[in-house]
């Protein structure tokens, strides 16, 4: 899988939670999960636990500490994927 | 498990021992202002402060305790705090003092309200924050139990909005530290005022409190977030349960 599949996909994951469809729209890896896209963070635990199911990894709560922009949760997916 | 920085360490230590040094400037005046001044009351004090103290003492056996309680207004934490140990017991018994870890921006805005939070054994987060910055205040709680102090989180993320506990919401924070600390045990505390209908910024004048509280130990067969996120479900699940029983026995 390319990073940019896994951006795709980390983009269709996080869409339901998304509350600025405007910047949704325009988001690259660079877009703030929380700030930018106004998810609740309450709702980033469901995020990151819907990248396990559909990447088939495990995500450690401090793994998931690093994970701030949507680049960040690519990132995090790839070394998942290459560990 | 990583220790904490040595910085870290010195910087809650330092805040402990000045906040027990000035306890009696604002343990008992916050207590009497909430008994005599809102004219606060908590049904069976005696019975429910006992029931705490007991349950305390078996730390050093049974594991530290983190307080979980419902959520419904911005004075919570002081009436559960006073409802439990009582202000003198607090004097002399600083460590259980519950640690609170109140919205950052909530306080931020007066310097000497934020002096007035730290000296009350407060961590402040910023909801939605980066996550580092929730993940270090996460740490320092996780140092404290384990240091012997006891803190205090709500186990739902927010006030309640229904006045209702929220089964489908929950602080991750909660399962987290509970996983992360040998022994931690989750103290569920149900407290309402009788004139609380739904949430509020403080509780009404002449209110009159129930406190129930049970000794959680959730288990999990699950593993990483996901066992968190199951430790934090079952906490409000339980406190849940404690509201249904309070409703229950008031038909």
């Amino acid at each position: 899988m390319t990073r940019e599949d896994v951006f795709l996909k980390v983009m269709e994951i996080i869409k339901p939670f998304v509350k600025d469809e405007e910047s949704f729209q325009r988001a690259n890896e660079g877009t703030n999960i929380l700030q930018d896209l106004k998810v609740n963070s309450a709702r980033l635990v469901d995020i990151i636990l819907d990248f396990e199911d559909e990447f088939e990894i495990e995500v450690e709560d401090e793994d998931a500490d690093s994970v701030n922009t949507v680049g960040d949760a690519v990132s995090l997916i790839m070394e998942k994927f290459a560990a | 498990m990583k220790q904490l920085p040595f910085g870290v360490r010195c910087s809650l230590a330092l805040q402990r021992e000045v906040g027990r040094i000035l306890g009696i400037l604002w343990i008992i005046p916050i207590a009497w202002f909430m008994r005599f001044v809102m004219r606060y009351r908590i049904k069976d004090v005696k019975e429910v402060r006992s029931r705490y103290r007991k349950l305390i003492s078996e730390t050093e056996t049974q594991g530290p305790v983190l307080i979980c309680p419902n959520h419904l207004t911005m004075a919570d934490s002081a009436v559960i705090a006073w409802a439990l140990g009582g202000s003198w017991w607090y004097l002399f018994r600083y460590s259980r003092m519950p640690w609170n870890i109140p919205e950052y921006n909530n306080f931020s805005f007066l310097w000497f309200v934020g002096l007035g939070a730290w000296i009350t054994k407060c961590i402040p987060v910023v909801r939605g924050g980066k996550r580092e910055d929730v993940s270090r205040v996460v740490k320092k709680i996780e140092y404290l139990l384990r240091n012997g102090e006891t803190a205090l989180i709500f186990a739902e993320a927010g006030r309640s909005r229904t006045g209702k506990v929220q089964v489908g919401s929950h602080a991750q924070a909660v399962g987290r530290i509970m996983t992360a600390v040998p022994g931690c045990r989750a103290l569920c505390v149900y407290v309402r005022g009788d004139l609380q209908e739904t949430w509020s910024t403080v509780p009404a004048r002449r209110d009159s409190f129930y406190v129930d509280m049970q000794i959680a130990r959730p288990e999990s067969t699950f593993s990483g977030m996901r066992r968190s996120r199951d430790v934090a479900q079952q906490v409000v699940a339980r406190i849940a349960d404690m509201e249904a029983e309070y409703f229950a026995s008031r038909k």
